[in-house]
């Protein structure tokens, strides 16, 4: 038995056609650019990620995030995943008639002290219906109308890992 | 003139988190509560700002143009010290 791990970048996230995170960037004291996705703090944002997963063998889907606060030194953030897969070949549905899973959300606090400290949150995405070589889509959205997300300004995720058991 | 409807306060307080790039260590409801306030304050007191302007800028000027130099004096004051 192994972990399968899938890095994904800010850069390979799918937009979402309404209310999508906006590509952003978070400079170093180098001023080199670190790319970022921006969840609004008003309003619900999501990106798409698809990922292969081949020699998918059981249990759930887990996603660590990197994620940073431009302004905020405090408070928290709620993050959400919806999970969607899809047997090519054997399922017969319209891709258009596909609908996610319920969705997982995590809680994830901003350490105090200083604007801008990267965090690691970790999210476990419950799947269904999973099959070896499946195409997955996770619905990435930062639940902001939520009561509990307190933290003010965007919330910026600049990379995660997805991984799971290849038995 | 009435207070912000709520839908215009939540336009205002989301933006403003979109245009802030200094720290802040309220969270966002907390943030909302100032707007709100803020608003209320503004509502409560505008005609006494009004009556403050001497003549004859309190009639030759409009609301929005009044509303412009008390942005300018609070920003100058508040903001770019």
């Amino acid at each position: 038995m192994a972990t399968v791990y899938i890095p994904v970048s800010p850069l390979g996230a799918i937009p979402a056609a309404t209310s999508a995170a906006t590509l952003t960037t978070v400079l170093l004291a180098s001023a080199h650019p670190v790319p970022g996705l921006a969840f609004d703090a008003a309003g619900d944002e999501a990106v798409l990620f698809q990922l292969d997963l081949r020699n998918y063998g059981s249990g759930n889907l887990t996603f660590a995030m990197d994620w940073t606060s431009p302004t905020a030194n405090s408070a928290q953030v709620i993050w959400g995943a919806d999970f969607l897969a899809y047997t090519p070949t054997t399922d017969s549905g319209a891709l258009s008639a596909q609908s996610f899973a319920t969705n997982q959300i995590v809680t994830a606090a901003h350490a105090g002290t200083n604007p801008q400290r990267v965090m690691r949150s970790s999210l476990t995405i419950s799947v269904s219906a999973l099959s070896n070589d499946d195409i997955v889509w996770v619905r990435f959205y930062r639940d902001a109308d939520n009561g509990t997300d307190t933290m003010p300004g965007d919330a910026v995720f600049i990379g995660g890992t997805f991984s799971y058991s290849d038995t | 003139m009435a207070v912000l409807s709520n839908a215009d306060r939540a336009d205002v307080w989301a933006q403003w988190m979109r245009d802030n790039t200094q720290p802040i260590d309220v969270t966002k409801q907390e943030l909302r509560a100032a707007f709100n306030a803020i608003d209320d304050w503004v509502e409560t007191n505008s005609a006494t700002l009004n009556l403050a302007i001497p003549q004859p800028a309190r009639t030759r000027l409009t609301a929005a143009q009044k509303a412009r130099i008390l942005m300018a004096v609070v920003q100058r004051r508040f903001v770019r010290s």
